[in-house]
């Protein structure tokens, strides 16, 4: 906190007196300011854009709980963390009869005295009459008070950019410097506000900058000045010991970029998980399904040293992959039953189906998507309009869908932590209001949005880079040659992430809907060269998912020894995951032998190829499915509730399947197969492995005693229901 | 301050000892009459002589008006001042929406705060905040106020320490950075309904409580094995297994759920077909049987749009939402004060903001964290008094602006817990119940 404290006679004395018309404090403050210290501003011209507005920002004055807020506060309004210089400039200078500065009397003016709090201030004492920041109010209010200069800011550096500690508790200071257009640069470390994204990790001292870390890991701490915000990357080492990474194996540019980062941080990997392992990790993700028991005798059988790519390959070409990477699109793309109307779902559906199956490029599947027109119930990908309930909503589903960003943040404000603004939020939603909306989809040319700040219609505008023509009927088309164009800085990057989420448990940018120059990936340079990759290679899917799980760093057990179990985004081991509903509903299926209908669907029909997200299930709304109508990624995770425990003990989604007569283990037992013959099969069915010797004998002890056939079916029953319930059937790992 | 070395060492354990012996009655509080482990705590346990050994959390999930609610402006324009009246309360000078006809009656037991801020007008920011009393960090997600509970206290029998009637709001997860089995167990019905049950505490058909068990050490003895090698904080164990086992198997904790054990005079008192008052009588009970947080959510407060809804949706409708806020609250209040309950038992009505004092064009309010209301009651709170003022439009605090974490503060100490007790994350740091820099609201304290 920067707080002068003033002598208190003197601060007694000016509340006696303060009003705004009866400033008398010419004389104290002449003492106060003539500090030779700290005055030397005077001698340049001080601009309202390139130096008073870094003041509010710094102090807060423009803060979202203070005048930044969309109302302003105590009748003055400034625009959040500086976004509209015009705004605020005329706020200051114009507005209240011009009381905000006063040219022939500088400290007289409210922009002065408030803050200062020579006149009372809500907002309290944001800084002494002696500091910097209170002569810079006053030199610039003594100088005319400008708007702007003839150069203007263009970027802001701060550096070091990234810096790597050697241990908790060191420091290192930052410092800020600004550019201009006239080629002139400033140290503007003074009025750069830093501000840690984890406070208990990061200390940063307000008048130095200097930052301090307090914990192993990596940290971000946010620039900001003016417009500008920039993120800085603090490591620090995760263990003291350090552990070479040249022996690992590299397989591609993964593991290249993985074990790069894992070094600086000094966390060892876990080793690599064997062939049966590998493969219902592979499957569950290629497939939504566990291998099968021949698969997998046939896989651990192959002697061939790239059998792990042949089994890759041949999954990816499968019925399965495509039917159950349509539920990872769908859910993406949130294909649900709006209104009951299930013919346009359906279609929807199907057409996407048809897409993976024949492995339409992404670019090109989502050009259709948004340039689809026509009937709903026939037209698949023209249901994309129907997702949502109105233009806003289109363009908050676009952007975080196929941008990776948040643009919802940007409705009735600038975005604080990232470049979008509210031209950019209600333009992108003008080019969906050129939609007619209902059973056909067609463009239209009255369709319009109004803006909030200006309450006028919106200019249709591609966000972040340029508004369309007046009544163009083209923005769609020209929104989808912005978005698939090789250059696009967020089309390819969002994708792979996802693929990269889905496949490794975390995206490299998380939420994968949040990308933001204030939300760096972990690996920002691995991410760079994937998106690269997935564009060199016509923006194939298959292709980026083969690279991901040919590479090493897929192929690393979920076990974490004591080192690196503190990590949870390196990738030092496996992140454990939690099987989806429809997988896990599918799984318990399988295992147990027993489906389950699924509304009008043919029994059999697995819960992956629904293509109604609502088909009425107990078991998928036990399980914690997403319905889809709003973003499944953001889905607060509600498995392993205490509730649905009860139900896996009391209820009918497992104790109907495990005691149903001719289930799975009644044909097994009837094949007169022996108890622990069972138990070792069941292993391999649910969990892909033979129980170990230990395993063996403990199960051989719990089946010591019974002698009736009842006794026996009963303890399997009570086995098979404790093997669905273990965490090693319920996650992948 | 004396002997500070050994208080900073007060373990995990320590505080759980404390939990245990108040619920044997001697009270977590004479703890803290022992030097304790800062100055914040210190002064802590000079300032509070904490009486609340339970929760009820009255949660209005969406946000509610707060000019509907607890501070309307009857003087203030058509625009501000909405579509419903006020009432008059037995607190002299002060009015409340109109529909809180039981509620105003109750005043000289009830504290408003009236001057509640927070710059988070979204609805998982603004629940993360007013549930945990930190702001949501893309660095750390903090546990709700139930999960804390059932952190530093030890449970007592066999039911949940942390209940949510019928569910949890869908904002946060509740367990924070504390491990899962904290959370808030959701009973998923409707109470107001007639056949309303918690699903599967009866044994499924040819099962009974040895296979149960059995099957539980089935699982339990699965993951042992396959989890040996693994050196993480992932635990083996699904806690949840030995949970869901210990409630099957209590008779008492189904009674505890069971509704249709309370006399009639007393269902109808919260109002029939009323779910926010069939589910705060359902809190009480749980509290009677030892529960120490219980969350009753109600939801539909996120009124964008006509707020007239709030008062009645079709002609002679009792059950809308302000008319069964009343009814349920008040009956919950008179019940826990005849039952001498009410000293023990903090009751905190609240949501995640308040509502934009100008109405919109559909004839709502949007979100509007600036200033909002805050009711409490019972378990130590100084009734008859409202804390803070908005301004003459509801736009922002007049006086004592109030912060979710100054309220964090104050309610974690009214139920004995120090708000500078450590709780572990989970990967290795511990972080404090609440945070350093907000204040004990001694005002409220009675």
């Amino acid at each position: 906190m920067r707080r002068v404290i003033i002598p208190f006679a003197f601060y007694f004395f000016v509340l006696i007196i303060n009003t705004p018309t009866a400033l008398s404090i010419d004389k104290p403050s002449a003492i106060l300011f003539r500090n030779k210290n700290t005055t030397t501003i005077a001698d340049r011209p001080i601009t309202f854009k390139n130096d008073v507005m870094p003041v509010f920002t710094k102090s807060g004055c423009n803060a979202g709980s203070c005048h930044g807020a969309a109302v302003g506060r105590g009748g003055f309004q400034l625009s959040l963390y500086g976004s509209n210089p015009d705004a605020d400039y005329k706020a200051i200078v114009h507005q209240l009869g011009g009381r905000r500065i006063n040219l022939s009397q500088p400290k007289k003016s409210l922009l002065f005295a408030k803050p200062t709090e020579f006149v009372e201030h809500g907002g309290g004492t944001r800084f002494a009459a002696r500091d910097e920041s209170a002569h810079l109010l006053l030199n610039w209010i003594e100088q005319g008070a400008k708007f702007g200069s003839d150069h203007h800011f263009v970027k802001l550096v701060i550096s070091p950019k990234n810096h790597q500690f050697n241990a908790s508790g060191e420091s290192v200071k930052l410092k800020a410097t600004a550019y201009f257009s006239n080629q002139t640069s400033k140290d503007v470390t003074k009025w750069t506000s830093f501000t840690p994204e984890d406070v208990s990790a990061i200390d940063v001292d307000d008048q130095t900058a200097k930052v301090t870390a307090h914990r192993r890991g990596r940290h971000i701490v946010v620039a900001r000045f003016l417009s500008a915000v920039v993120p800085v990357e603090l490591l620090v080492p995760m263990n003291d010991q350090r552990f070479p990474v040249q022996q690992q194996r590299l397989t591609n540019f993964i593991d290249t970029e993985i074990l790069k980062r894992l070094e600086t941080l000094n966390l060892p990997v876990s080793p690599l998980i064997d062939d049966a392992a590998y493969l219902r990790r592979l499957t569950l993700d290629l497939t939504g399904r566990l291998p099968s028991h021949s698969s997998l005798d046939r896989h651990l059988a192959d002697t061939h040293p790239g059998k792990r790519k042949r089994v890759v390959k041949d999954l990816l070409s499968s019925d399965e992959f495509t039917e159950y990477w349509t539920l990872v699109l769908a859910k993406l793309l949130r294909i649900h039953v709006p209104n009951k109307e299930k013919a346009g779902a359906l279609a929807y559906h199907r057409w996407l189906f048809e897409q993976v199956r024949k492995g339409t490029s992404f670019d090109k599947l989502v050009r259709t998507i948004l340039l689809a027109e026509g009937d709903t119930t026939i037209n698949g990908p023209a249901n994309f309009y129907l997702t949502t309930n109105g233009p806003r909503q289109q363009g908050e589903l676009f952007s975080e869908v196929l941008m990776g960003s948040r643009l919802r943040c940007a409705n009735c404000h600038d975005h604080p932590l990232d470049r979008w603004t509210q031209d950019d939020y209600h333009g992108l939603a003008a080019i969906f209001s050129k939609i007619e909306i209902g059973q056909i989809i067609k463009t239209k040319t009255d369709g319009e949005v109004v803006h909030p700040r200006t309450s006028e219609p919106a200019r249709q505008r591609i966000p972040g880079v340029r508004d369309l023509p007046i009544d163009s009927i083209t923005g769609r088309a020209d929104l989808a040659d912005w978005l698939t164009d090789k250059t696009n800085p967020y089309f390819a990057k969002a994708i792979v992430n996802r693929l990269w989420r889905k496949l490794l448990g975390r995206g490299l940018v998380e939420p994968p809907d949040d990308f933001r120059s204030t939300n760096p990936a972990t690996h920002p340079e691995l991410l760079n060269r994937l998106a690269q990759d997935f564009i060199n290679h016509g923006y194939d899917i298959r292709h980026t998912i083969e690279l991901i799980v040919t590479s090493t760093t897929y192929a690393r057990t979920a076990h974490a020894n004591q080192y690196n179990k503190h990590d949870d985004r390196f990738y030092s081991h496996a992140i454990r995951r939690p099987l989806e509903a429809e997988v896990l509903a599918d799984a318990i299926s399988s295992v147990t032998g027993v489906w389950e209908p699924y509304g009008q669907q043919p029994v059999g029909t697995r819960a992956v190829a629904l293509a109604d997200s609502k088909t009425p299930s107990m078991t998928l709304d036990v399980l914690g499915r997403c319905g889809r109508d709003i973003s499944c990624e953001s889905l607060v995770d509600s498995v392993d509730s205490l509730g649905q425990t009860l139900h896996f003990f009391n209820g009918s989604i497992l104790n109907k399947r495990i005691h149903l007569v001719d289930n799975r283990l009644g044909k097994m037992l009837k094949k007169g197969n022996t108890p622990i013959k069972i138990i070792e099969d069941f292993y391999v069915i649910a969990l892909s492995r033979k129980p170990t010797n230990n395993e063996r004998e403990y199960w051989m002890l719990q089946l010591k005693d019974l002698t009736s056939t009842n006794e026996q079916r009963q303890l399997l029953e009570d086995f098979l229901w404790g093997l669905v319930n273990s965490q090693e059937f319920k996650t992948n790992h | 301050m004396t002997d500070t070395d050994q208080c900073t060492t007060l373990s995990r354990r320590d505080w759980v000892r404390a939990g245990c012996l108040s619920a044997l009655g001697l009270g977590l509080l004479d703890h803290f009459d022992l030097p304790t482990a800062d100055a914040n705590a210190a002064s802590f346990s000079k300032r509070i002589n904490p009486k609340a050994k339970a929760c009820i959390l009255i949660w209005l999930d969406g946000g509610p008006t707060h000019l509907e609610t607890f501070d309307p402006k009857p003087n203030a324009p058509d625009e501000v001042r909405g579509p419903m009246g006020t009432t008059s309360t037995s607190l002299s000078g002060v009015r409340i929406n109109e529909c809180f006809q039981n509620t105003s009656k109750l005043m000289n037991k009830l504290a408003i705060i009236r001057s509640m801020t927070s710059p988070l007008g979204e609805h998982n920011f603004g629940t993360h905040y007013l549930m945990t009393g930190y702001k949501p960090s893309p660095a750390l997600n903090y546990p709700a106020y139930g999960a804390t509970l059932a952190h530093v206290r030890k449970q007592v029998g066999v039911l949940p320490p942390n209940i949510a009637i019928p569910k949890f709001t869908r904002n946060i997860s509740g367990s924070g950075y504390l491990a899962r089995s904290t959370g808030p167990f959701s009973l998923g019905g409707d109470p107001a309904r007639g056949n309303f049950k918690v699903q599967n505490l009866d044994f499924h058909e040819g099962l009974n409580l040895d296979r149960i068990g059995r099957r539980r050490n089935f699982s339990d003895a699965i993951d042992q094995f396959s989890r040996k090698l693994d050196a993480s904080r992932w635990s083996p164990n699904n806690p949840n297994l030995e949970r869901a086992y210990n409630l099957i198997a209590s008779p008492q904790a189904k009674k505890a759920f069971d509704l249709s054990d309370e006399p009639q005079k007393i269902r109808q008192r919260y109002g029939f077909g009323n779910t926010i008052g069939q589910s705060c009588l359902l809190a009480r009970r749980l509290v009677q049987s030892g529960v120490p947080f219980v969350t009753v959510n109600s939801t539909g407060w996120d009124t964008h749009q006509d707020l007239s809804q709030l008062k009645s949706r079709f002609p002679n409708d009792k059950n809308a939402l302000l008319p069964a806020l009343d009814r349920g609250f008040s009956a919950l209040i008179t019940d826990l004060s005849e039952n001498g309950m009410l000293d023990e038992t903090l009751v905190v009505v609240m949501g995640e903001f308040g509502r934009t004092p100008k109405i919109n064009v559909a004839g709502g309010r949007d979100h509007w964290p600036n200033v909002f209301s805050v009711l409490l009651t019972g378990g130590g709170i100084q009734g008859g008094q409202i804390v803070g003022r908005s301004d003459a439009l509801g736009e922002y605090p007049q006086d004592n602006p109030v912060t979710p974490a100054d309220l964090a503060t104050t309610i974690y100490s009214l139920l004995g817990v120090d708000p500078a007790t450590q709780l572990p994350t989970g990967d290795g740091r511990t972080v404090r119940v609440a945070s350093e820099e907000a204040k004990i609201l001694s005002d409220l304290v009675s």
